[in-house]
Order: C-alpha cells, then structure tokens, then sequence
C-alpha cells in the first residue's frame, strides 16, 4: 500500500511562503512525477513528504495515517537523491545493507535481502567495490538497492538522473519504469525534464512557483493544457502561441498550436514565412519559420527528409481541431 | 641537450639543497654517535676534537642502553605522546561537531577555541604550572580550600550531617613532584593543542556531505549511527593528520618539561638528549639516534591502527 494524500500543505522560509495551501492526491501504486522549472518548489514538496522538511501546517497522511509529525525514518518511504548519496567508506553491498543494519535486522535475512536487490538491478559483480570505482550509472543503481531493500511503501526520486549522461539518463529512464512495472509500488519522482515526465509518468503534476498547475496523465495534459504555462511546459519543441489578429479569428486572446499539428507545403497553406534553421534529426525535421507575421519564430515539424533550405519560402496549414484556444487570462478556452 | 636534462638542471639546485639540508644534520649525528666526543675533558683532552681516530663503534648506544634515566625517559615520551594524542583527538571531534552547526556568536566562539595555539609553549607551562595547577597559589588550590570549605559546611547540616561526614578532605596535588609532573605536561599541552585538532576536524566537517546525512536519517539512522558510520569515518583522514603532526611535535618537547619539573623524574628523549649534551656529545648523538628510531615506529603503528579501526 502506499497512498500518499496531501491536504492544505504550506511551507514558509522565514517570511517566503515556498509552497502555498497545496491538496494532492497520490494513489497506491501511481508513477506520480513533479515537473516544473527550476525553483518551483518540486524537490520542497518531495522533501516535505520525505520529512526532511517540517510543513508549516497542513497535514500529510500516508495510507489514512496522518504522518505530519512522523520522523522520515518511520513513514516507510525511501528516497533516491540527485548526488546519489552513497556512504562513500562503505562497500556496495554495506550501502544496501546499511538500512537494515539500521533496523536491527538478523545478519543472514539481511545478506539475502541484499542479494536479492543486487540480481534485480544486475549489481552482482560490484558488491564488494566502493561507490568510487563505479560509474555513475552503477552509482544510481547501488542508491536505487538501497532503496528496494527496505520494501518502503512509496520511493521518492529526487531529480536521480540529472546527473548522468544523457545516453545512460535514456537507459536508466527505462529500467525505472520497468521497476515500477515489477514492484507495483507507489513512486514520486521530480525532475525538470518535460521528457521524463512524459516517458514515465502515470500522473504527472504540472508546478509553477508552488502552485500545482494541472495534474493528470501525459497525455491529457498533452491534448487539453490547462493553461498557458502547462501548454507552454509540456511537449517538445514547445508549441507555438500566436497572439493578435489570428487569434482573435479564433475569439481567442492567444491560439496555440504544436509545431507536430501544422503540415507543410512549397505551394500552399493558411500562413506563409521563411525557413531560419532546419534541424534535420533524420525520422523528424524542425524548421524554425521566421516573417509570418504570426510570432517572433513558429516551429514546425515535418516527418521524414523534407528539402527546404535556409531562406526558402514555406506554407504551413495547422489543423484546426488542435487548435488550443486560450483567454486573456491565459486559462483554457472550451 | 635532451628535452629532460633542462628541467633536471633545474631542479636540482632545490634537491641538492633539501638533501644537504637533511643529510648532513643526520650523517654528523650518526658520526658522533660511534665516535668518542665530549666537551670537556682534562683527562683525556683528544676526546674533544670529533676525529675517527676516537672510534668506540656502538659503546655510545652501550652506555645510552645502560643508564638508568634510559628506559624512563623512553616510556615517558610515549606517555606524553599517546596520551595527548588520545585526549586531543577525543576531545577534538567532540567540539568540532558541538560548534559545527550554527548558533549565534559562532564566529567569536570559533576564534576563543583556537587561541590558546597562538600561546608560546614556555608562557603556557609557566602559566598552567604557576597560576593554575599550582597545589598552593594556583587555582587548583583555591578549588580544593572551596570544596573543603564547602563539605565541611555540609557536615554540620542536621541529617545529611552525618553522610557527608563519610566524605574524605580533598588535598590538592602537587604537580612538581616526580609521580606527578608528566600529567602536568599532559595537561598543559592537550590544553594547547586540542584547538589544532579542533580547526582541522572543523574544516573537515563542513565539506561533510549533507545528503548522505539525509539519506542516512531516511534509512532510520539515529544521531549516533550517523557520527558512527558518517561522520566518524568522514574524519579518518584529518585524524590520521591530526595524530601524524602532532606525534612529531610532541616527541620532541623541552620547554613544558623544563619549566614544570627539570626533568626531574619526568625526562622524555629530547631531554635525555638535552642532558647527555652538556658534556657527552657521543651520548646525546646516540640517544638522538635512538629518538629517530622511536619516531618511525610510533608513526608508524599509529597510523596502521587508525586506518584499521575507521575505514570500514
């Protein structure tokens, strides 16, 4: 079991309020992900669930329990941080062993715990190393031990690959996702990439300066944005947000639409400019448009090898049923 | 000329200064050490002229293993050294964590802990042995009159009268004395050099990683498990410096000895040394010899057994 309900959660430092009356809902067994840019108070609230952070009132409750004044030790969750955090003095096999060392565990219960959590993450050749002759993959992947052998009802991941290359960031992206589909236990993971997110996630949770955005599944927050930010946030390239005349054709204040919603043609379409940069990625080409008179640059991309080059004339049609339509407010148009 | 030569050149000027520097101080003493020399002799005036002709091959270090101030004056050294080595580091890592977290007037505290190593080491064993632990004047003595004094009030009380009658009358300690001056020294010095201690422990916390600390809270380590198996072997390193300079300091200590006993049933080797030099050069260079000898092995061991009890 792990769910994790936050209700009227705030946290000040000092006189700055970081997390305003926040209420959240994490079923068992979710992949939750926090997303937003830097500074937005996802690594706080991940904290606060944690326990590294006291709350300045509200209540946090783990499967119906209230945990608010819980020490970090006894909610049962178990955390996998940015800089890895492994006992550097310490062998692999120590690390793992540590938390149950720390529980009084019997010696034999805890070697086959340990052994158990090595062959899940293919750690086996590595027990008897220290974190410093590993790589930063394996590194992850010891914290990740470390983790599993506690059988914590929620795991908490604090940024975990930012600080890998972004070959192995693809791999361990991957073998997260199958853990989860192997353990079934509840995971919040925070991170500041939309892509991991969107690749991870069974509920992603949109947040701007402690406020929670839009919080759902990537693809609806894909197809219906709540708002500009989330529109903005979510998807890569971003899409294009047209103000103005255009927009108003539409009776809204801002029009936005996907740079992957708008086909390109050499002889016609609905708006007209000049290619800048074409990124040519082989499956995928982006041009960047500049002279439409709709936006500063639009990004659009054409699937498979398209042949325009710098300062060409392009004709871009966006398909009008994705079309998102947002008010003066920058919420979402009906 | 090859692409190696010049920067050997270079260099060498620098490499035959540190050599020369080292070598010949060790080579006249090792010299001095099998010859007979003395300072002044009406008897036998060639023995004060350093001249191969006085050959005595290891009757210095004969005469050295034979005195009876010898095996003293070796255990006492390793006395002192061990134990100031013990209280200071001790007595280090705790203040070092006691003011690591932050609390007002942290700056003033940190700059008072580190004072008493800017004290000259004559001007502190004259200021501990006079003003502080002398039995009479010092404060040791107006302590011991206070706390008399004081059971003596406590033995007229009606009731408890009667326990505090079973208490002894404390009498102070005299710390000239031959049993007792060696704790002097142990005293004064750790007194010196636990801020030394202190300032490396200190730097070396703050670079302790925070996060390791909160992983360790989350998987269920108490204040105690974290010092244990974080901070302690965090520290193994500076412990090991620590414990390395403070050996080779506190091998060779004059001063405190001098000025608390003159060595009287306190000397360690330097003094030892310090004593044979008045006249028997030959003797002192044995003894000098013998010091370089104990000064390895104690580093030595020492470090062996720090490595071996913090790294896991």
């Amino acid at each position: 079991m792990g769910r994790i309900v936050l209700e009227n959660v705030t946290k000040s430092f000092g006189d700055a309020e970081v997390i305003p009356p926040l209420d959240l809902t994490i079923e068992d067994g979710e992949f939750a992900v926090f997303v937003g840019p830097s500074g937005c108070g996802k690594s706080t609230l991940l904290r606060l669930i944690a326990g590294l952070e006291e709350t300045t009132s509200g209540r946090i409750l783990i499967d119906g329990e209230d945990v608010t004044e819980v020490s970090p030790s006894k909610r049962g969750l178990a955390m996998v941080f940015q800089t890895y955090a492994l006992y550097p003095h310490m062998s692999v096999r120590k690390n793992i062993a540590f938390p149950l060392r720390m529980a009084k565990m019997e010696q034999g219960e805890i070697d086959a715990a340990v052994d158990r959590a090595a062959s899940i993450l293919n750690l086996g050749d590595y027990l008897e190393k220290r974190p410093g002759q590993l790589s930063g993959g394996q590194r992850q992947r010891v914290a990740i031990g470390r983790a599993i052998v506690r059988q914590p009802t929620a795991f908490l991941f604090d940024e975990p690959l930012s600080n890998l290359d972004a070959a192995l960031r693809v791999g361990m992206r991957l073998e997260i996702s199958e853990l989860h589909e192997r353990l079934k236990t509840t995971m919040i993971y925070v991170t500041h990439d939309q892509v991991e997110a969107m690749t991870m996630a069974n509920k992603i949770v949109v947040l701007r300066a402690g406020h929670i955005e839009q919080v759902g599944s990537p693809l609806e927050l894909y197809r219906t944005p709540r708002n500009l930010f989330v529109a903005g946030f979510i998807g890569s390239p971003t899409m294009n947000f047209i103000t103005g005349e255009e927009a108003a054709k539409h009776g809204a204040q801002t029009i936005g639409i996907r740079p992957e919603h708008i086909a390109v043609s050499a002889s016609e379409g609905t708006w007209t400019g000049k290619v800048g940069v074409a990124e040519h990625l082989g499956s995928d080409t982006f041009f960047y448009v500049h002279d439409t008179g709709l936006a500063e640059t639009l990004t659009v991309r054409a699937t498979g090898e398209v042949s325009f080059r710098n300062g060409d004339t392009i004709h871009m049609t966006p398909r009008e049923d994705l079309l998102h339509r947002f008010d003066a407010a920058g919420e979402r148009m009906a | 000329m090859s692409k190696r030569t010049m920067p050997r050149l270079l260099q060498s000027p620098a490499v035959v200064l540190l050599l020369v520097w080292m070598l010949i101080p060790l080579g006249m003493t090792l010299f001095f050490s099998f010859i007979r020399y003395v300072l002044n002799s009406l008897r036998r005036p060639e023995w004060t002229t350093p001249s191969i002709e006085n050959w005595r091959g290891f009757g210095n270090y004969d005469f050295v293993l034979g005195n009876k101030d010898f095996l003293l004056a070796v255990q006492n050294s390793l006395l002192i050294v061990c134990s100031i080595l013990f209280l200071t580091v001790i007595l280090g890592v705790l203040i070092a964590v006691l003011i690591n977290k932050a609390f007002p007037g942290r700056g003033i505290v940190r700059v008072l802990l580190i004072s008493p190593f800017f004290v000259m080491p004559a001007v502190n064993a004259v200021l501990w042995i006079n003003m502080i632990l002398d039995p009479v004047l010092g404060l040791q003595g107006i302590a011991v009159d206070g706390i008399n004094a004081l059971i003596r009030d406590l033995q007229n009380l009606p009731v408890l009268g009667a326990f505090f009658g079973l208490w002894p009358e404390l009498s102070p300690i005299s710390f000239r004395a031959t049993q007792t001056s060696a704790y002097a020294v142990i005293i004064m010095v750790t007194w010196q050099w636990t801020p030394f201690a202190v300032l490396i422990f200190m730097t070396s916390l703050q670079s302790e990683d925070q996060q390791q600390k909160e992983a360790a809270i989350l998987d269920g380590a108490g204040a105690w498990s974290q010092f244990r198996f974080l901070t302690l072997p965090h520290l193994g390193r500076p412990i090991a410096i620590v414990v390395m300079i403070q050996a080779i300091f506190h091998l060779s200590l004059y001063a405190e000895i001098e000025i608390v006993s003159r060595g009287n049933g306190n000397k360690n080797l330097p003094y030892l040394i310090g004593e044979f030099a008045n006249n028997n050069i030959g003797a002192a260079s044995a003894t000098g010899i013998f010091a370089v000898i104990l000064a390895n092995i104690v580093a030595i061991f020492l470090l062996r057994m720090i490595g071996k009890t913090l790294m896991e």
